[in-house]
């Protein structure tokens, strides 16, 4: 037998073995292990009557909530508090656009607590987003009391 | 013929009651391919008998490419290929055959599944495969198969195979936040991690072992990846202000995220073997949303830095930034489509968030969905559906359209209130 036939042979071997080929695959029954936050962070501080609320994808502050900021700005000084400021969304928009507009929220109401005399240090911001809104409907109403920065006090 | 007349008499708009999705198929696919399931041959002691043949059939219609054929409409019921005639499939109108028989192997515990499919109007055999697990595994053996036709007729991967990460809220029956994955039909979820604070943002490892995500467990955002097998978890390096918006990059090695430590948010990248940050964009408005092209090459990212959120793309090497949306006054949360051609993202159009494509060449923006509040879409990983978040009522629910727009699904089998769904890739 010659190369040629040789040749021949193994790609007509090849070509059978192709179109009698079965495919093979595989299952297995290994699953997904859950687990659970230990120890998580819980929400405390008192947040009573310090809520600040924003219009629609705006961070800006209008002057009731100004007059708001320097009143509680003198009680956390008098009292010597530590604070942790929170962005809060509506659901309209993207989550974690939504996340950096939150942020936005809660760096207004930090910086015009230091211009009203609290000290940085006493300050601690976090943004949640439209992660925890406080009313769920979809509708103005909701919306309106979700976008809003809360004041902590501890 | 008979095909013609059902298609033609086809309400505009018809909604198909299933056991796992609700489908709509919006102005009607104009020829689905007719496939015949016969139920398959069951020779072990095993009480779901018609089992498989109901999540293939299940499984090639959630998409409304195919319309599979219910065995009281058959007129023969073969279970080997003799007893397979091509004139009596044709004679129903049926394109492709799949048979086939669930039988024990020699191995303890496990089971084989033979399957034949067959080409009706070329009368020859199209494809012969098995697929060997635990009996357990029915529902995957049925989703293999599915993978296999689909594959096979389609010439594109199946994503039957393939699984769903997803945020669940907190509700009346659980206070906490869940991260959950389930299959692709909404089936087999199961939470991965549990937390009373929020939980966000998830994306698969390539390799389809881990998922990173964001968890304000420490009562601020930061980055987890988890090991699904081990449930091990390992925090990012945390950095002052957002830490979130975590995506894998395609080879594994990185993460892009975003972090607002510089004073506002922009996009980073992490290296998973020297636990270290490489800031990839600096500018003073709000870049997040970063995804990972395809090829590795670019990332793409939401900016406000034109005074409206726009989509836009850096090259990681050079650091060049273009702008790829013009349309309207919001374009976020883009994501590449597999072949990177395209990208799907959020457009708002009067005061309505849709799930919208773009062409990467041409430009031109075609409007998927027409919901209310749509948001976080994923494309599975063979290019062909968009599955993204969506209300049902005020519930919070998963929902998916063809990439061609023609299909729509509501994943109604999902547990609890879902959003954020991610797409996993295709390795099992």
């Amino acid at each position: 037998m010659n190369t040629t036939h040789k040749f021949l042979l193994t790609l007509m071997v090849f070509f059978l073995a192709s179109c009698t080929s079965v495919s093979s695959d595989r299952t297995n029954d290994a699953t997904a292990i859950s687990a659970t936050a230990s120890g998580a962070y819980s929400d405390t501080g008192v947040t009573s009557n310090n809520v600040l609320y924003f219009a629609y994808d705006k961070s800006d502050i209008n002057s009731e909530g100004r007059t708001k900021i320097r009143t509680l700005a003198r009680l956390i000084n008098e009292n010597n508090l530590s604070v942790r400021v929170e962005g809060h969304c509506d659901e309209r928009g993207t989550r974690e656009y939504n996340l950096a507009l939150g942020e936005m929220r809660a760096k207004t109401v930090t910086e015009l607590l230091i211009i009203n005399g609290v000290s940085s240090e006493k300050i601690s911001t976090v943004s949640y987003g439209e992660e925890k809104p406080v009313s769920s409907g979809s509708n103005e109403r909701s919306w309106s009391q979700n976008r809003r920065a809360l004041v902590k006090t501890f | 013929m008979l095909k013609n007349i059902l298609i033609t008499t086809t309400i505009f708009f018809i909604a198909v009651i299933h056991s796992q999705l609700r489908i709509e198929i919006k102005g009607g696919i104009e020829d689905p391919i007719t496939l015949a399931v016969v139920p398959l041959e069951w020779n072990i002691e095993l009480t779901q008998r018609d089992y498989v043949h109901r999540i293939i059939k299940s499984d090639l219609e959630s998409f409304g490419e195919f319309k599979v054929l219910s065995p009281e409409n058959m007129l023969s019921l073969p279970t080997n290929q003799e007893e397979v005639f091509y004139k009596d499939w044709r004679m129903l109108g049926v394109d492709y055959l799949v048979i086939g028989s669930i039988s024990s192997t020699e191995i303890e515990d496990e089971i084989v599944a033979d399957y034949i499919i067959f080409d009706v109007i070329r009368e020859r055999i199209l494809h012969k495969g098995n697929v060997i697990g635990p009996p357990k595994t029915l529902r995957k053996i049925g989703h293999k198969i599915s993978d296999k036709i689909y594959s096979r007729i389609q010439g594109i991967p199946g994503i039957f195979s393939t699984k769903i990460a997803y945020i669940d809220k907190p509700s009346a029956e659980d206070q906490n936040y869940n991260l959950r994955i389930s299959d692709v039909d909404g089936y087999d979820s199961l939470s991965l991690f549990s937390s009373p604070q929020p939980l966000m943002s998830p994306s698969w490892s390539p390799d389809r072992e881990n998922i990173a995500y964001v968890s304000f467990e420490e009562g601020t955002s930061r980055i987890f990846l988890q090991k699904l097998t081990t449930a091990e978890r390992r925090g990012l390096k945390l950095e002052e202000g957002i830490n979130s918006s975590p995506n894998w990059s395609p080879n594994g090695d990185k993460i892009s995220a975003v972090l607002s430590k510089s004073g506002n948010p922009d996009i980073f990248t992490y290296d998973l073997n020297l636990d270290e940050w490489t800031q990839v964009t600096k500018h003073f408005g709000i870049d997040t949303e970063p995804d990972w092209s395809p090829n590795s090459k670019k990332i793409l990212f939401t900016s406000n830095r034109s005074g409206s959120p726009q989509i836009y793309e850096v090259n990681i090497r050079s650091n060049r930034i273009k702008r790829l949306t013009f349309e309207g006054t919001y374009n976020a949360r883009g994501r590449y489509l597999p072949n990177g051609k395209g990208i799907v993202f959020v457009h708002r159009r009067n005061g309505i968030f849709h799930i919208a494509t773009q062409n990467l060449k041409t430009g031109k923006i075609r409007i998927l969905t027409d919901t209310f509040l749509d948001e976080s879409p994923t494309v599975s990983p063979n290019g062909n559906v968009v599955i993204y978040a969506t209300k049902d009522g005020d519930k919070d629910t998963l929902a998916g359209i063809t990439i061609d727009g023609k299909t729509k699904f509501i994943m109604l089998s999902i547990k609890g209130e879902a959003r954020e769904p991610a797409w996993s890739p295709l390795i099992d």
